[in-house]
């Protein structure tokens, strides 16, 4: 039993080597699977954020009193909101198709005579509803800013009033609300997830399109073997990424790393076990690179991208997605990979997440082998 | 001896043309994914991506328990932003609360809060947030913020009146939002998904299509031949123009039929905006495919160049927020005009004035674009 | 049929192609008449595909020129391409596309549509012995069907010199017949080929036969003169046990100018009458071979094959 355990074993490292100077001899493939998450960690860190500043917003000053100008003056002097010159507010359907502004403020006239007379006044903001990121941030600063003026009202006529109550703020694990720090996890799991399953699927789907397969079947290898020993080279990779995805994340986005280091690299090999062998799935099931990409693009890019917790999150989708996120692999890395980094979880808070990645990599590599038929028909 | 000393490039363009479609259309798994798929994601993801927080799982920490406390905290909640998670333990059970992330936010209710209230003290609630997800934080933040500042603005008035004094002018905001008045993600997100879409179905197998011939060997027959290369070129992305189009009317209907995504502008915006979109995508495959040698290069080049213009496009996360220098780049970025010509067409009724630069901006790039991979596309081997 | 004498189809003069340091085709030179069934022999990487590559214009020539139907190779690439038609080594057909399909396309990217090409298309499959197989898809025909098609396509045009890059590899002895018969009819309506092959018994179809060893043209002549140059000698065709050793004893003899192993037997090259089958026989047996039988034989392309190759580099300075 041992001995063929161990001729077993000589076998796949046969197998991984020879994948291994493959990969070696082909730079440009290398450097695109290290320079991409580079590239996204960059494109991710600056690119993608929804801290919105300077948002343009036009005002309809109706009244023109010292009043009106200094609400106007409040309002656009923040840093999210800044005026966009004036315009009558029938303008308001040009200047947004156009994209020249976000928001119409329109001050009613008598402005300056309702606040004097202590009275109620409306602040009527048409506000463009078709981007939703920025509609809701906009309502949301606006609001804030106006009740700001109420207050600032209030304190004006009253001299010294205690505040009736008051409320503390404390944000626990991102003070500063980094976009970057939410998303660096995220991104480490959509990165792996695309170049695991992409560069399989074209590997193995390339054999079988070159007919190299055929040279291999004629050897004693049997299945399993070469599945592991194809996947043993991009595991490697996969985890250099991670890697690199972190470390770039610590140094210019001064992401944390504040949980257990071994407990980062298990669930990230883990995932990628799974990652790679739905890519060897999908080529073992197409045998044929044009396919598997698509395929392979479809199956892992965009779930990974959508249903994973990423940028969205899952408690608000519809019960049917949630339960499919729950296929989605990627979604417990960046669940997993969030715990770790940036709140120190351990296995005991993170233990259902990896026992799914577990299992997830279990079942498909089980698949894949199944597939793998060392007949040609 | 020879016959037709010139070919045509006519009959040239329509063999390549013939051949393409073919070769395409037969294979059933490629239309899949080409035209199924594209649908069944974009339904899926219209279901998946919802921009509007609420139901964010919060612990109530009551350390005062009278009745005074447990109404403000029914009305803090009332409006749904926060939803109340059950946890025990108090202080200690808040923490492990947004530690395990069972909740996101801890409101906690001083001792002594109902009395210090009344008789004028001024009591302090603490509102702990999770700052993982920060679009979530700010939204659960604000909404506590707002509903003891709220509570506060009241007193203060009423104290006011109690002292006789009149209070001062009170501003309410009234928003009136338009093109879409509930604030629904859908009609946001499915244009710039299908933008998405559209590029991946195009670009990539452009990209693969060249290198593929050049790996099967086919390409060396094809090029022995006198066809032109722009006819050649010309020839392989015209059935990826009809499947684009296809595509496109297949997700604005699903969009129409599935999420009340409407369709307000003109629909020669529609069509003029997708074809010379289109053009970009399939030209930037084109391009990529005659600098590669073998498919898997041409694949992994076309994500390079897919993964930035999808991210930097405006359909994720908007162009407004990216530092002053990114939003520059992505003048170049063909998803971006795109999403925003869709966007403006579909939901704000834009016409071709309004539309004017993205459009012109489309042409421009697809224009050097397409003339770059035909320059570069070599007739010999080497 | 008399009159001016036509120029040549084929000129190659001095065409020389470089790939970095390596010299791949060096100095290359021959002219093939119209109609004319050109051979192209040599071991692999000779430089057989490079050349052929230069003069149908997919490859620019580093120095040298070509001239192919008139055309210059090297600054008219797209006129020489539209006089040409070309099959190469690896089948590069659309493996995918049924007959008829591939046909259509190649028809179309010449040039021709509609009813001509409807009838070009027949002809070509009827040449080509291939009508019943018009709707069978491509990659399912064997490969002696697919090297026709891949003909068929290459003469749609109607060009007047036709490439065929090893068009009989890994085809059975009965297909490459009918291929050849086919080659023939082509050159007999005035088409020039010019064909490369390693099965040297097609070879002796050939008007003329050129040998590349090495990137050198070393021998251009045809068949009879190519036997007549290169082995001079008698071919003694000797079968037997035991005839390594036994070969060593009559190698030495004056008489004896080389023996070749070939197959499982041997081939003596013998000064001309000066020794004969039974004298050879006898000399084995007594040097220990056992079971000799010894023929007379006319010395084949192969004989010429191996003569060149063998001392092709020393043999080029000094041959014609």
């Amino acid at each position: 039993m041992n001995d063929r355990l161990r001729r077993s074993l000589v076998r796949v490292g046969a197998m991984a080597s020879k994948e291994t100077l493959h990969v070696l001899r082909d730079p440009r493939t290398l450097a695109l699977a290290l320079v991409m998450p580079v590239l996204m960690l960059f494109l991710f860190g600056f690119g993608v954020s929804f801290d919105l500043d300077h948002v343009p917003v036009v005002v309809a000053d109706a009244d023109r009193s010292p009043a009106s100008r200094e609400l106007v003056r409040r309002i656009t002097g923040s840093r999210e909101l800044v005026s966009a010159g004036e315009a009558d507010p029938a303008e308001a359907d040009r200047l947004f198709r156009r994209g020249d502004a976000a928001a119409v403020l329109v001050v009613p006239a008598g402005y300056g005579a309702k606040v004097a007379r202590r009275e109620r006044i409306a602040l009527q903001l048409l506000t463009d509803g078709s981007d939703v990121t920025v509609a809701n941030q906009v309502l949301s600063k606006a609001d804030a800013l106006v009740r700001a003026e109420t207050r600032r009202l209030v304190g004006v006529d009253l001299a010294r009033v205690d505040p009736p109550l008051q409320v503390k703020l404390w944000t626990r694990y991102n003070p500063a609300g980094r976009s970057a720090l939410f998303m660096v996890p995220g991104l480490a799991a959509y990165i792996l997830a695309i170049s695991a399953v992409l560069l399989t699927a074209l590997t193995v789907a390339g054999e079988w399109e070159r007919g190299s397969m055929e040279q291999l079947f004629a050897s004693p290898v049997g299945r399993l073997e070469i599945v592991l020993g194809k996947l043993a080279p991009y595991l490697a990779l996969g985890m250099l990424e991670l890697l690199l995805v972190v470390a770039f994340g610590a140094a210019v986005f001064d992401v944390p790393v504040r949980g257990s280091f071994a407990l980062f690299l298990l669930v990230g090999l883990f995932f990628l076990v799974g990652m790679l062998g739905q890519g060897l799935l999908i080529s073992v099931i197409t045998k044929n690179q044009l396919v598997a990409t698509q395929a392979g693009t479809m199956s892992a890019l965009l779930p990974s991208l959508l249903l994973s917790g990423m940028v969205f999150p899952i408690e608000n989708m519809p019960a049917a997605l949630q339960l499919l996120s729950r296929v989605v692999p990627a979604r417990y890395l960046v669940h997993a990979l969030r715990g770790i980094l940036l709140k120190g979880n351990g296995l005991a808070a993170l233990w259902p997440d990896l026992l799914a990645l577990v299992l997830f990599a279990a079942a498909v590599l089980a698949l894949a082998t199944a597939r793998f038929q060392r007949r040609l028909a | 001896m020879s016959e037709l000393r010139r070919p045509s490039a006519r009959v040239q363009l329509a063999a390549v043309f013939r051949k393409e479609v073919r070769q395409t259309v037969r294979d059933r798994r490629m239309m899949f994914l080409l035209v199924a798929a594209p649908l069944l994601q974009t339904v899926v993801f219209g279901y998946a991506v919802d921009f509007t927080v609420d139901g964010v799982p919060a612990v109530v920490v009551d350390r005062d328990g009278t009745d005074l406390s447990r109404l403000h905290a029914r009305r803090l909640l009332a409006d749904g932003t926060l939803r109340r998670v059950p946890a025990e333990g108090g202080l200690a059970g808040a923490e492990s609360a947004l530690d395990v992330g069972s909740a996101a936010a801890a409101v906690i209710v001083p001792p002594r809060f109902g009395a210090d209230l009344v008789a004028g003290r001024s009591p302090e609630v603490q509102v702990v947030i999770d700052g993982t997800d920060p679009n979530r934080s700010t939204v659960a933040g604000a909404a506590a913020s707002r509903y003891f500042g709220e509570v506060a603005e009241d007193l203060a008035r009423a104290r006011l009146a109690a002292a006789g004094r009149t209070p001062p002018a009170q501003l309410a905001l009234a928003p009136r939002i338009l093109y879409n008045p509930t604030l629904e993600s859908p009609p946001y997100m499915i244009p710039g998904i299908a933008a998405m879409l559209l590029l991946v179905v195009t670009t990539i197998v452009t990209a693969m299509g060249l290198a593929r011939e050049r790996e099967m060997g086919t390409l060396e027959q094809v090029l022995v031949t006198p066809i032109r290369p722009v006819v050649l070129l010309f020839g392989k992305i015209a059935p990826y123009v009809v499947i684009g189009f296809a595509d496109l009317m297949l997700l604005v209907a699903a969009g129409a039929w599935v999420f009340g995504v409407p369709l307000r502008g003109p629909l020669a915006v529609l069509v003029v905006g997708t074809l010379l979109y289109l053009l970009t995508t399939l030209g930037v495959g084109l391009l990529i495919s005659t600098i590669s040698r073998t498919q898997q290069q041409s694949f992994l080049a076309g994500i390079l160049f897919l993964l930035p213009a999808v991210l930097l496009s405006g359909v994720m996360s908007p162009v407004r927020a990216m530092p002053a220098w990114l939003q520059a780049i992505t003048w170049v970025n063909p998803v971006r005009h795109y999403a925003e010509v869709m966007r403006s067409c579909l939901l704000r009724g834009a016409g071709f004035a309004d539309l004017a630069v993205p459009l012109a901006a489309l042409a421009l790039i697809g224009g050097a674009v397409f003339a770059l991979a035909v320059a570069r596309f070599r007739t010999r081997l080497a | 049929m008399l009159g001016p004498p036509r120029p040549p189809a084929i000129e190659a003069r001095g065409l020389t192609r470089r790939f970095g340091a390596f010299t791949a085709v060096d100095g290359v030179s021959f002219e093939v008449a119209p109609g004319e069934i050109f051979g192209y022999l040599g071991a692999n990487g000779a430089g057989k595909s490079t050349t052929i590559r230069m003069l149908n214009g997919l490859l620019a020539p580093t120095s040298g020129t070509g001239l192919v139907a008139g055309h210059d190779v090297a600054r008219d690439p797209e006129a020489v391409k539209a006089s040409i038609g070309y099959m190469s080594q690896k089948f590069s057909l659309y493996l995918d596309l049924p007959v008829r399909e591939n046909v259509a396309f190649f028809g179309g990217a010449y040039g021709l549509a509609g009813a001509t090409l409807a009838r070009r298309a027949d002809e070509v499959l009827a040449r080509a012995e291939l009508r019943d197989v018009g709707d069978v898809t491509t990659g399912e025909l064997p490969g002696g069907l697919r090297q026709r098609l891949a003909l068929a396509c290459a003469i749609l045009h109607r060009p007047e010199v036709v490439f065929l890059d090893e068009p009989t590899a890994g085809v059975d002895p009965l297909a490459r017949r009918t291929f050849w018969r086919i080659i023939r009819d082509l050159a007999r309506d005035g088409t020039t080929v010019f064909v490369t092959t390693h099965y040297l018994d097609e070879a002796e179809y050939c008007a003329r036969i050129g040998l590349m060893v090495d990137g050198r043209l070393v021998a251009l002549d045809t068949p009879a003169g190519l036997k007549r140059t290169w082995v001079p000698e008698d071919v003694l065709v000797v079968r037997g046990r035991g005839l390594r050793e036994a070969a060593a004893a009559v190698a030495g003899r004056p008489e004896v100018k080389n023996v070749v192993p070939f197959g499982a037997g041997l081939h003596l090259r013998v000064a001309p009458g000066s020794l004969r089958p039974e004298d050879a026989a006898r000399l084995l047996s007594a040097a220990g071979a056992a079971e000799v039988s010894v023929e007379a034989a006319a010395p084949s392309l192969e004989d010429v094959f191996l003569a060149v190759v063998g001392n092709g580099a020393r043999r080029a300075e000094g041959a014609p």
